[in-house]
């Protein structure tokens, strides 16, 4: 391999002084893998946050929703060209339930983006066993499906899901419904929606997510054990819940839905703002802290690579006066910066993976959380490399530029 | 007719610290192919200061300046570095080797920045020079590690790798005693008679200045002889 010259002799000047070679790379390094474990934490944090939240939403929820009323509902008692107006509008009670779910349900599943289609009865109701009542809903589900979208199996206690299919009245309660009723496997329970006929329905198993509130209010059962609870026929659905395949499309496949069906399309977005904002706030904190580390990486560099110009001031009057150009001079400076950027990086990159690994295996335990979360994603890794060289690059540009201007007359003279 | 290797016309340069004042008065000065000269005069009278400028590095003058023929003078710094690594060599007062590079490395570089050999064709050129200067052992030394006379001829070794049209010292053999000085002196000679070098040397040594093809003497910025 043909080595240039310059490159020879920036490799020489970094090899001769190899305490501030190493000194600046660890600096480098230290940004570098600190970029890697806060992305891999973040990530890791965010990741689980997100899987979590959509342990118990989908990504998008179609439901009928209250209007307010308006003057264009007059036009059909009115059918001339009088001006319409109405004065304090109020809401108006729609029914809940949507008109030809399944035909809307065969329309979504149209949309290539949609994953899972699932309709669902919600009902609110009250529990009660011996005196005590408790207020909650119920979910009148397929359990199949909604296994299939919210992973229900792994929050399972005690009990078998599938029983809901085989049980006529089965239900699925909470943890925090079982205890506060004293219910287990095979117990009865009184179940009464607001206007219907209490049921005696029989418990087929105890879930339990990291949400106490779900746990304390909500139940599955059979979709036509919700339909009979609310009094209703098999075609009432409140609920039509819609996977899709990136849930960062949610908004603008919502925004579809809600335009072909009419209905309220609701996504994750919108039902879960604050877990956005955690997002945000999460990415700020830790850009910013980023941004400090390879600030200061960058300001090592500088100073080394000044104090290096310093030191060799009249070796690069020499190298001008035998026929050096400045942009020799700026090649040679730079290339020891890049070169301290490289090894920085890639002894980075296997420091930062050795963090991110050890921290992963740290213990948490609370709820369904063991281990802290870290995710292992190469993007990050090849960001890091990219911010660090580019930051050496930056950090040797102004010390590459002074030793360029460097007049051999005035230094060699003296 | 001989070619002229140095043109050297109208050449004045003013110090402006403390006050201004002409270090060099309206120098004319040609030398031509081949020939060996010493510029001689007493401490202060300009003599190095017009060896600076003759050999490109110091740009701060009035006059022109023409090398092989092309006006160097008004050439922009890369054109001038270019010039100097092919054309110039430079012997300094004080060795200024590159201290973390081997005598061998330092006498290449020039060579392997001017590009036009291979990097095997320029170490053997480079061992050539060293062993005209009886120094080709100490090739693989660091040379910091060298004795001052010793680091002085690899210096010299350096200045002719590029095989210059000129050479410029700036009392090159002020730190070599009298047994070096000499062995300097043959070789610069032989240069300028077997292949036709030019060189130019500011000296204080009058018995090395003595011996050379011309003398030019200067005093208060001007030349007199």
């Amino acid at each position: 391999m043909k080595i240039s010259v310059n490159t020879e002799i920036a490799l020489t000047y970094l090899s001769s002084r190899k305490k501030q070679t190493v000194v600046a790379s660890m600096g480098v390094m230290f940004g570098i893998s600190m970029f890697i474990f806060m992305q891999s934490l973040m990530k890791g944090t965010n990741d689980y946050f997100e899987k979590s939240s959509f342990s118990s939403t989908s990504h998008i929820r179609l439901y009928s929703e209250n209007k307010v009323a308006d003057s264009h509902m007059l036009k059909g008692f009115l059918i001339d060209s009088s001006v319409k107006m109405l004065t304090n509008p109020k809401q108006l009670k729609q029914s809940q339930g949507l008109n030809n779910p399944y035909g809307i349900i065969r329309n979504i599943k149209k949309n290539p983006q949609v994953t899972y289609v699932t309709p669902q009865v919600t009902a609110m109701v009250i529990y009660s066993s011996g005196s005590v009542t408790l207020n909650g809903t119920v979910a009148g589900v397929s359990i199949d499906e909604e296994d299939k979208m919210f992973d229900v199996q792994t929050n399972m206690v005690t009990g078998n899901l599938h029983d809901l299919n085989r049980v006529n009245n089965g239900i699925l309660i909470g943890k925090g419904i079982a205890d506060k009723l004293s219910l287990h496997v095979g117990d009865n329970i009184t179940v009464r929606a607001g206007i219907g006929s209490p049921m005696i329905m029989r418990v087929i198993g105890i879930y339990a997510t990291t949400v106490k509130q779900i746990d304390e209010t909500k139940s599955y059962a059979n979709i036509v054990q919700a339909q009979n609870l609310l009094g209703k026929d098999r075609s009432y659905v409140t609920d039509i819940k819609i996977n899709i395949a990136n849930y960062n499309d949610a908004p603008k496949v919502a925004h579809e839905l809600e335009t072909i069906t009419g209905y309220k399309a609701e996504d994750w977005v919108q039902s879960n703002e604050q877990l956005k904002a955690a997002f945000k706030i999460r990415a700020i904190i830790l850009n910013s802290v980023i941004g400090v580390i390879l600030l200061v990486a960058g300001f090592g560099i500088y100073n080394i690579l000044n104090m290096t110009i310093y030191e060799k001031i009249k070796e690069i009057a020499i190298l001008k006066a035998t026929g050096f150009s400045g942009k020799s001079v700026i090649s040679i400076f730079l290339q020891q910066a890049v070169y301290i950027g490289i090894i920085g990086g890639i002894v980075g990159i296997i420091f930062g993976f050795g963090i991110t690994l050890m921290v992963s295996r740290i213990y948490i335990g609370a709820g369904t959380l063991k281990y802290l979360p870290m995710s292992f994603y190469i993007p990050h890794y090849v960001e890091a490399v990219c911010f660090g060289v580019l930051t050496t690059i930056a950090a040797g540009y102004f010390p590459a530029r002074k030793a360029s201007k460097v007049d051999p007359v005035t230094i060699i003279r003296g | 007719m001989e070619n002229i290797a140095l043109k050297a016309s109208g050449i004045t340069k003013y110090f402006h610290d403390p006050v201004t004042f002409p270090v060099l008065k309206n120098i004319d000065l040609e030398v031509k192919q081949g020939e060996f000269v010493s510029i001689v005069g007493k401490s202060g009278c300009g003599k190095s200061t017009l060896l600076y400028v003759l050999s490109t590095m110091d740009r701060d003058y009035e006059g022109k300046l023409e090398i092989n023929g092309k006006m160097a003078t008004g050439s922009t710094l890369n054109e001038l570095a270019y010039i100097r690594n092919s054309s110039i060599g430079f012997v300094f007062q004080f060795h200024y080797l590159l201290p973390d590079f081997s005598c061998l490395k330092n006498v290449m570089i020039p060579g392997l920045r001017l590009g036009k050999l291979s990097p095997k064709e320029v170490e053997h050129n480079a061992y050539e020079k060293l062993k005209m200067f009886g120094v080709e052992d100490l090739a693989l030394k660091q040379s910091s590690k060298l004795s001052g006379g010793q680091q002085q001829r690899v210096a010299i070794a350096r200045a002719l790798i590029n095989d210059p049209a000129i050479i410029m010292g700036d009392e090159p053999t002020g730190n070599l005693d009298s047994k070096n000085t000499r062995i300097v002196f043959d070789l610069f000679q032989q240069l300028t008679k077997e292949f036709h070098q030019t060189i130019i040397t500011v000296t204080h040594d009058d018995d090395f200045a003595h011996k050379s093809d011309r003398i030019i003497e200067m005093a208060d910025g001007e030349i007199v002889k």
